[in-house]
């Protein structure tokens, strides 16, 4: 029993001494004294070790060190499917009583009530990147401007067909928001702004992963392979599918294919010229914005509800443009 | 059957099992409350609103870890916990969603968990191959039976579909301060009781606690086999089923992927709590004391702001520092025996 608790403590002490239990502060000496408080400001992700995610970090500590007077307690659940992982770090945080959260939900149902207690035991939460179902409680919602995504791809798949031709949108699946609205944009903007595209196929759906939408645009190629001049899709996993398609049935150089999101794999399709374009999210921009908008809140300052953080298109033309390159190529957080 | 002398020392080496998990809770609650107050802005780890979060946290854990501590006393394991948790909890949903009476969908989720434990039972007993690798197949089965019946989605069921008392079950701010702890918490307490005092008073907990000792003695004497790993498996799958409640409470939406790797959090609540993975032995107070133990390094972590990489580190090197730590004594048992 002695050596259980020698053991204990070792491991506790090491963790006190050994690891320091330093926040991640921005507080600089050679900042003039400032009246303001420092503002203890949680940010919780979906997930730490993504690419998407760190570059979110970034921007969180971006914000901060403009700022001065803020620290950042950066925690997420250990996998982008443990919402109890994430619900406990919300109350963890709670009871914290940290001044305010950022919040990125992995479930729009499950974190309502949590973001709701929060807000009664005086914490404001600003939500980032995904929506949640009832936004009676939060302060703001910063994220991407999907129906804009959509409407940038529409936008440049038909300047890469040169205003006509056969269009098909393969959808992504049932039932996700995000998607939705990017898929919205999309058709709406074919519909009013280019009328000699004619749209083959906007029925269909990717699935989830690679394989699938792999196999699905196989069967549209099948129909379709003859007549297709692009494509649009709204996921990095339906591009990558899609991709593999065009380049076992040879259709790479004939058919305009326009991705959303990036991944190395994409970039490099992008870099090579099999695929035309990339609408890119900005998760810098995230970051960055929901910690302002969460400090000016703080501030007393009136905010707005939603906040776009900006869409862009990556082509081959604009690879080397600082901005695009900084998107296509996210640094980790150092 | 075993001598009075025999029980007591079983008793006691039972006792200073728990003894020393309990130990490490308060050596460590005591630990973060002192690093807390040290640090600056601190002071809010050791309050009341905080050990009800805690203890809220750990109960969906905790409920299992219940049956877990009935199965591995036996001898068994049950990597199928997990994903049997969240399709416990996805069936509930799913008949919340198509408008079944909450107390239906309660009892059919509870059910479920039954005949999967149940089921796991069965495969272990007719197939004759260890519970490891039984339960390894049905973990995945299990959660390919929770996307095919979510069609691959999460399912949430309409805000008017949940009655108010589902969530309240685990909600921490109570709205009667005097119970301290939401219902849920006091289930788990009372459920807890019953499953200690099953294990340590009857004939079937003494038949379960032998069984996972010495199989082959246990059947010299006539014990059955077959109905006590029944039994086992179906009590451990009815907490799994609870478990999904206690989830679906929280969550107030089912995925079928959310109880993925909450078996190892499960099991190791038994391990840490004292249980060995030989059979035999285990305590329900330990494996309480376990799963606190995981919640409050979990919780204090995030007040002294360490990040992920860290706790993750903490709680592995504790659960390996329990087990080793139980070999150790086993070994010293073993040798007192020996000399005898």
């Amino acid at each position: 029993m002695t050596r259980y608790l020698i053991a204990i403590s070792l491991i506790a002490s090491s963790l006190l001494f050994g690891c320091g239990s330093r926040p991640e502060t921005s507080q600089s000496d050679d900042q003039p004294a400032t009246q303001e408080p420092v503002y203890r400001i949680a940010v919780i992700p979906m997930a730490t070790t993504d690419v998407f995610w760190t570059s979110v970090h970034a921007g969180a500590m971006q914000a901060a060190e403009e700022l001065g007077n803020v620290e950042i307690y950066w925690e997420g659940p250990l996998t982008m499917n443990d919402r109890e992982g994430q619900i406990n770090i919300v109350q963890n945080y709670v009871a914290q009583e940290v001044d305010g959260i950022v919040l990125a939900p992995i479930d729009r149902t499950a974190l309502v009530r949590y973001v709701a207690d929060a807000q009664l035991s005086g914490i404001p939460v600003v939500v980032i990147d995904s929506a949640l179902d009832d936004e009676s409680t939060t302060v703001s919602f910063v994220a991407t401007d999907n129906y804009h995504g959509g409407e940038l791809g529409a936008r440049t798949l038909a300047t890469s067909m040169n205003n006509e031709g056969d269009a098909i949108l393969l959808r992504y699946t049932v039932g996700q928001e995000s998607a939705v609205q990017r898929e919205q944009g999309f058709l709406d903007t074919m519909a009013k702004e280019f009328p000699n595209i004619n749209m083959l196929s906007d029925n269909q759906y990717s699935g989830p992963t690679e394989v699938d939408a792999y196999n699905k645009s196989m069967d549209l190629l099948n129909q379709f392979g003859d007549r297709v001049d692009g494509i649009f899709v709204i996921c990095n996993r339906t591009a990558t599918g899609v991709l593999q398609a065009l380049e076992e049935e040879e259709l790479v150089e004939k058919v305009k294919l326009i991705g959303f999101d990036r991944t190395s794999h994409l970039v490099k399709a992008l870099e090579d010229g099999k695929l035309q374009a990339l609408v890119v999210q900005d998760p810098i921009n995230i970051g960055y914005l929901g910690v302002k908008t969460m400090v000016s809140h703080l501030r007393g300052e009136k905010v707005e509800k939603r906040i776009y953080t900006g869409e862009y298109v990556a082509t081959k033309e604009n690879l080397d443009d600082p901005k695009i390159n900084q998107l296509l190529h996210p640094q980790k957080v150092d | 059957m075993e001598s009075d002398l025999k029980r007591s020392s079983r008793l006691l080496n039972l006792l200073r099992t728990t003894l020393g998990t309990l130990l490490a809770l308060i050596v460590v609650i005591t630990f973060f409350t002192i690093a807390d107050n040290l640090q600056s802005g601190g002071g809010r780890f050791a309050t009341v609103k905080n050990a009800q979060n805690i203890i809220v946290q750990s109960a969906t854990v905790g409920v299992a870890a219940l049956g877990m501590t009935i199965i591995v006393v036996s001898g068994g394991i049950d990597l199928s916990a997990g994903t049997g948790m969240a399709l416990c909890a996805v069936i509930l949903a799913w008949c919340l969603k198509a408008d079944y009476a909450p107390g239906l969908a309660i009892t059919a989720g509870i059910l479920a968990g039954g005949l999967i434990g149940a089921v796991n039972g069965l495969l272990i007993s007719i197939l004759r191959v260890v519970p490891f690798i039984v339960t390894l197949g049905t973990m995945t089965i299990f959660l390919g039976l929770s996307k095919v019946i979510a069609e691959n989605r999460t399912i949430r069921p309409a805000p008017e579909q949940v009655p108010e008392w589902i969530p309240q079950l685990l909600n921490p701010r109570i709205d009667t301060p005097w119970m301290l702890f939401p219902a849920g918490v006091w289930f788990l307490i009372a459920l807890s009781i019953v499953v200690a005092m099953l294990l340590k008073f009857t004939v079937l907990g003494r038949h379960i606690t032998s069984m996972g000792a010495n199989q082959r003695a246990a059947w010299l004497c006539g014990i059955n086999l077959f109905r006590t790993r029944m039994i086992v498996y179906t009590l451990g799958g009815l907490t799994v089923g609870i478990a999904g409640l206690f989830q679906f409470a929280r969550l107030t939406s089912a995925n079928p992927t959310s109880g993925t790797g909450k078996e190892l959090l499960i099991i190791a609540s038994v391990i840490i709590g004292g249980g060995s993975l030989n059979g035999g032995r285990g305590s329900i107070l330990g494996t309480l004391a376990g799963a606190l133990l995981m919640q409050v390094i979990s919780s204090g972590c995030t007040a002294l702001k360490l990040p992920n990489p860290i706790q993750e580190i903490i709680i592995g090197t504790i659960i390996v520092a329990a087990v080793t730590l139980d070999q150790w004594r086993q070994g010293r048992v073993f040798a007192r025996y020996a000399k005898k």
